[in-house]
């Protein structure tokens, strides 16, 4: 039974992070992109919720995953507020816009 | 004593540069006089170690580790070139005082030239390896900074910088060398390199003998990194008097002739040299023949002069080599200090548009003369006897086919000196240049080496003397001027050789009943002024490199996704890169 | 004062004085008609005053091998190697924000400048000071937020902005994959000191190998490892100056050195990181040369010089950790060192100068090549750090750039293979590729006809000056003397080399 529970978490650590990333390499809005990005951080948490579990040191897993989220929402907040700003500065959220740096 | 006078030589024109860059520009003529006041006071330091010459190290600062001991040896090699340089360049920095006179900046020009002076005596002085590479790359440094002294000038900056960096190039040569030398020896003292190069394995010491070959190509301006120095003429000729005639191109040369020792018997080694030896004093005789601009002319001489020196090196005349050091740096000095005269009385290098000039720079053309003949290899002046050293020992020593083109070599020298000269000096003037003679400073410097190059043939018994005593693993005898004068005038080399000059000389004279002659060798000329292909893989290279740095850039396209995906692409590398090494 | 009090005083000074200065600026704003003053000279204070309890801690650290101090289950532990960084830090974040004073001065939010600049350099020291592999990251990560704001100071900007958005999402996806790479550690060996993982980590097969790359590859994005640097070079050139100096010079030198921590603790998983990393050294230095060979933009050409930079870190930490060759690591730590005060100085001369040209007069635009035309003639001091600061890059001597980079090549010649020498060799090269877009700049600095914006340009500041002179002289003396530096480099590769198990 545990196994399979395992088995199920180990799929969907993977999963989130896999749609997470590809999330990043497709979406083309910023705020999709923040979305992305925090769909990605889930899937770390989890990943240190289950290696705390696998481990058998269920509660230092979990402590380091509460501090993985504390950290996770900061960048979120650093990242919307950002966005806010491009939203402002630029007039769209579209990251094609943000292209004026390159080569 | 031997310390302090070697911290004195090197020491003493860092010192000058620090004062004259603190002077400011503002204050010229504290800048002309204090550098002036230190370079001689280097050269009279130099000339003080000269007799204190020996084998032993006569300063050394402990490091340590991977930068090793700094430690210097007075040794007969090391003071000999050490004087040069701090001689020649107070020499310079005196004819500096008129010819830079009224110049902007002047306290870049003076700090970089004494900067120079310093670390030109300290490669010549250390015996580490890694100081030497250390201020091998300074000497390019200064030399890069000086080509380029007039920024506003393209051609300067791109002189300056190809000059920069073919010497750097080759320079990783000598940096493979020295790293290798330290791992397998645990030092990077030479003479535990020249005692123990037989304990290396063979491969190890191929790529150390190949690798200061290579370094010692480009520093020298020797085939095929020969094309940096007709662009270093940019200049200001006090500084292609200097360092691009009379002491940092003579660093490959020295670098050669301190470690021939320890790779004479690395197979081809020796062939090698000789070969990049003769190729470049042939072709750039045949560029000095077909260049119509003075300074470069005398560029080119100088690339084949030094070809002259390496392929003694490479024959094993290690004394012949470093004699016509000594005198090409006296008399080449000479005629660039000449030609800087030329130039600065009217006002252009554009031999076309000389002429004449003897009648209103009486003095120039004289000491110009002296230098032409010494250049030419006439008989009694410096270059006459070193060169003819060179020639017998390339007979004996190499084989009979480079002894051949080495002598037709000597033919075309005495030809483009002559033409030069005249081209100069004599004919109609073909254009109304208003000339004006030499100033006081600029006789002063050029008097002395006019002297020297009639004369500083007579030192070679001491110099000879010095080589034999310290430099143990070298093998040189020491040779007196009645032997020296025996040895040449019933060597059959030297008569053949004078032969061939005449016969140069004679191809001037008559120029114009040879007509068959020069059209069959127009093609040769042609090719020469593309200085034979070697400028258009220049070119390439550097266009390619461009092209490459051009559109990798297209890369950073600046859209986030394609960043990210980087990112994953590189994690997927190295994950895939992992589980194929596990 | 005792070595533990020391170590105490190192982390918590600068982290407890960030929001006081935050707060005092803020007081300041309101009460003293918008004018902020006391919160620079209190930022100054603390950055003087931290250097009390770090060289306090010179003698245990370098004496006695490394102070520890567990708080719970987290052991923190300065050796070697943390003393070094610290070291590099405070002085770096020192020059900086006396630099700053005049670069910042009436920019609004000013006061969050300082106390971000010390939260960064507090993270920064604490990043070097841990055992622990999670604490690793909360210090990295605490850097990396602090930097993402700064970054974005100059908010009102669109290309700061653009930049920083960029840079927040990158590195916050490498974040992200280094917490994979620890929660596989932590679920193979059931605890996160690194010196109890070493020995756990011996037979972890796959999950070892694919830990190692997510932490290759997760701190790679902020060290800049290609293809991973796309970040660095819009982060880099839309910083202020000040913070160009620190990113570059110490910021993604902490992803290095937070890799390297971390893969200490896998050495036993596998042979290859160190060939690895030698892999992304050449790809480093070729790529961020010849990147920057084209740049017009000078903090961007610089920028792009600092990928290639790492590049040569990359290889003698690369050399070290596949041979254990103390030379390798020490030349590392060296090049780090110098490269801190070299792109440090290269930066914060070409902010003098890109402050006196444009940002004084209120334009908020890039530093181009054409605008240094001749600015040697009115900014003698500030053209002569930034030309010996780019011909120290270039490898130059007698600058301190030649020094580490030597030591460098010795260390790859030590271990007398032949594919190490040719990569001695590819360096080499590429250290002559690098002069191609540092001369041409020197050489610009010093025409005698100078760019219209130069001879409209302002005077630049005394207090701009002195960390320019200072950071001057620190080149050319290491460059005159190496060994100058050997005391803090040899044991910190001393420290790193025993965290992979070599004695």
């Amino acid at each position: 039974m545990t196994f399979h529970l395992l088995n199920i978490a180990i799929v969907v650590v993977l999963s989130l992070i896999g749609i997470g990333l590809y999330g990043l390499m497709i979406a083309r809005n910023l705020i999709k992109v923040v979305v992305g990005l925090q769909i990605a951080t889930k899937g770390a948490i989890l990943a240190f919720v289950l290696a705390g579990r696998l481990a058998s040191q269920v509660d230092v897993g979990q402590s380091l995953a509460l501090t993985v989220i504390v950290a996770d929402t900061i960048v979120a907040v650093v990242a919307l507020a950002l966005a806010v700003q491009v939203r402002q500065k630029f007039g769209t959220l579209n990251i094609e816009a943000l292209k004026t740096l390159r080569r | 004593m031997v310390s302090n006078l070697i911290l004195l030589v090197i020491g003493l024109p860092w010192i000058g540069a620090l004062f004259v860059w603190w002077v400011g520009d503002h204050q010229p003529r504290w800048q002309h006089y204090l550098a002036i006041g230190f370079s001689v006071a280097a050269g009279i330091a130099a000339l003080a170690l000269l007799p204190l010459y020996s084998s032993q190290p006569g300063l050394i600062l402990s490091v340590g580790g991977v930068f090793g001991d700094f430690s210097f040896v007075p040794d007969g090699l090391g003071v000999m070139l050490a004087a040069i340089a701090t001689v020649i360049g107070s020499l310079a920095v005196i004819f500096s005082k008129d010819y830079m006179h009224g110049e902007a900046q002047l306290g870049r020009y003076y700090a970089l030239v004494l900067f120079f002076i310093g670390s030109m005596a300290g490669l010549v002085l250390t015996s580490n390896l890694f100081l030497m590479f250390l201020f091998w790359e300074i000497t390019a440094l200064c030399s890069y900074a000086l080509i380029s002294f007039y920024n506003d000038d393209p051609k300067a900056v791109a002189g300056g910088i190809k000059a920069l960096v073919i010497t750097q190039l080759g320079g990783i040569g000598l940096l493979v060398a020295a790293v290798l030398a330290y791992s397998y020896l645990g030092s990077f003292d030479l003479s535990v390199l020249l005692k123990d190069a037989n304990r290396l394995p063979a491969n190890v010491l191929g790529i150390l003998a190949f690798g200061s070959l290579i370094a010692a190509a480009a520093k020298s301006a020797q085939f095929p990194f020969q094309t940096w120095l007709p662009d270093a003429m940019e200049a200001p000729t006090p500084v292609s008097a200097l360092i691009h005639a009379a002491t940092m191109v003579n660093a490959g040369v020295y670098l050669l002739a301190r470690l021939y020792p320890a790779f004479e018997s690395v197979p081809f080694w020796r062939d090698a040299v000789m070969l990049v030896g003769v190729l470049s004093a042939l072709m750039a005789a045949l560029m000095a023949l077909v260049a119509t601009d003075l300074k470069r002319v005398l560029a080119y001489s100088t690339v084949s002069q030094l070809g002259y020196m390496v392929y003694a090196v490479g024959a094993g005349g290690v004394l012949a080599s470093q004699f016509h050091l000594l005198s090409h740096a006296i008399f080449k000095a000479l005629l660039f200090l000449g030609a800087g005269a030329v130039i600065h009385s009217v006002g252009t290098r554009d031999l076309r548009q000389m002429g004449g000039l003897k009648k209103q720079l009486p003095f120039v053309w004289l000491v110009f003369g002296v230098g032409a003949l010494a250049l030419a290899g006439l008989p009694v002046l410096n270059g006459f006897w070193s060169k003819e050293l060179i020639l017998e020992a390339g007979l004996n020593g190499g084989p009979q086919w480079m002894f051949g083109v080495m002598v037709f070599s000597a033919g075309l020298t005495a030809l483009y000196t002559f033409r030069c000269v005249w081209l100069v000096f004599y004919g109609e003037p073909r254009s109304h240049l208003h000339a004006h003679d030499a100033g006081t400073a600029m006789k002063a410097a050029l008097a002395p080496l006019a002297v020297g190059a009639l004369l500083s043939w007579l030192l070679v018994g001491g110099l000879s003397e010095m080589l034999a005593v310290t430099l143990p693993y070298h093998e040189i005898h020491s040779l007196t001027i009645g032997e020296m004068a025996l040895e040449i005038f019933t060597a059959p080399a030297t008569w053949i050789a004078l032969g061939v000059i005449a016969l140069g000389l004679a191809a001037w004279w008559w120029r114009s009943r040879l007509q068959l002659f020069t059209e069959a060798l127009q093609g040769v000329g042609r090719a020469a002024e593309q200085s034979f292909g070697f400028e258009a893989i220049n070119r390439a290279v550097l266009a390619l490199t461009a092209q490459a740095a051009e559109d990798l850039r297209g890369l950073q396209t600046g859209l986030l996704n394609w960043n990210i995906l980087a990112i994953v692409t590189a994690l997927a590398v190295v994950i895939a890169l992992l589980a194929l090494g596990a | 004062m005792e070595a533990k009090t020391a170590l105490t005083l190192l982390l918590a000074l600068p982290l407890i004085a960030s929001p006081v200065i935050y707060i005092l600026g803020r007081v300041e704003y309101r009460f003293l008609y918008r004018r902020i003053v006391a919160a620079r000279w209190l930022c100054l204070l603390v950055l003087g005053v931290t250097w009390f309890p770090l060289l306090q801690l010179r003698v245990p650290v370098l004496e006695e091998g490394a102070v520890l101090w567990p708080i719970g289950r987290i052991v923190l532990q300065l050796d070697g190697l943390g003393f070094f960084l610290a070291v590099t830090v405070l002085g770096l974040a020192t020059l900086v924000t006396i630099f700053s004073f005049q670069y910042v001065k009436g920019e609004p939010d000013e006061e969050k400048y300082y106390a971000l600049l010390l939260a960064m350099t507090a993270s920064m020291i604490g990043l070097g000071c841990t055992r622990d592999l999670f604490n690793l990251w909360v210090w990295f990560e605490a850097m990396a937020i602090t930097s993402y704001l700064l970054v974005a100071f100059h908010h009102e900007q669109k290309s700061s902005l653009e930049a920083a958005v960029k840079y927040l999402v990158q590195s916050a996806v490498g974040s992200l994959l280094v917490l994979l790479g620890i929660a596989l550690v932590f679920m193979l060996t059931s605890t996160l000191d690194l010196e109890s993982i070493r020995p756990l980590m011996a037979n972890s097969g796959a999950v070892g190998l694919a830990a190692g790359g997510l932490v290759i590859v997760g701190f790679g994005v902020k060290t800049a490892m290609v293809p991973m640097h796309t970040w660095l070079p819009d982060a880099h050139s839309q910083a202020p100056s000040g913070i160009s100096a620190m990113l570059s010079g110490v910021v993604i030198e902490c992803g290095l050195v937070a890799m390297l921590r971390a893969l200490g603790g896998l050495a036993e998983a596998s042979l290859a990181w160190g060939a690895l990393l030698l892999f992304f050294a050449a790809l480093n230095m070729l790529v961020g040369n010849l990147m920057a060979l084209r740049q017009t933009e000078v903090k961007r050409m610089l920028a792009y010089s600092s990928v290639a930079q790492v590049g040569y870190m990359l290889f003698g930490f690369g050399v070290a950790i596949s041979y254990g060759v103390s030379d390798g690591a020490a030349g590392g730590f060296f090049h780090l060192f110098n490269h801190a005060m070299m792109k440090g100085l290269a930066f914060l001369a070409a902010g003098a100068l890109l402050y006196a040209l444009h940002l004084s007069q209120g334009r908020h635009q890039p530093l181009v090549l054409d605008d240094l035309n001749g600015a040697a003639r009115r900014y003698p001091i500030t053209a002569f750090a930034l030309s010996v600061a780019l011909l120290g890059l270039g490898g130059l001597p007698p600058l301190a750039g030649f020094m580490s980079k030597w030591q460098i090549f010795v260390s790859g010649a030590e271990v007398r293979s032949t594919p190490l020498l040719w990569l001695v060799i590819f360096a080499g090269l590429n250290s002559v590729l690098s002069l191609g877009y540092y001369a041409p700049l020197v050489n610009r600095l010093y025409r005698r006809e100078p760019s219209s914006v130069v001879l409209q340009g302002r005077p630049i500041a005394i207090l701009m000056g002195v960390p320019l002179l200072l950071m001057s002289l620190g080149s050319v003396a290491v460059g005159v003397w190496p060994k100058l530096l050997s005391w803090v480099t040899y044991p910190a590769a001393l420290a790193l080399l025993r965290s992979f198990g070599f004695h």
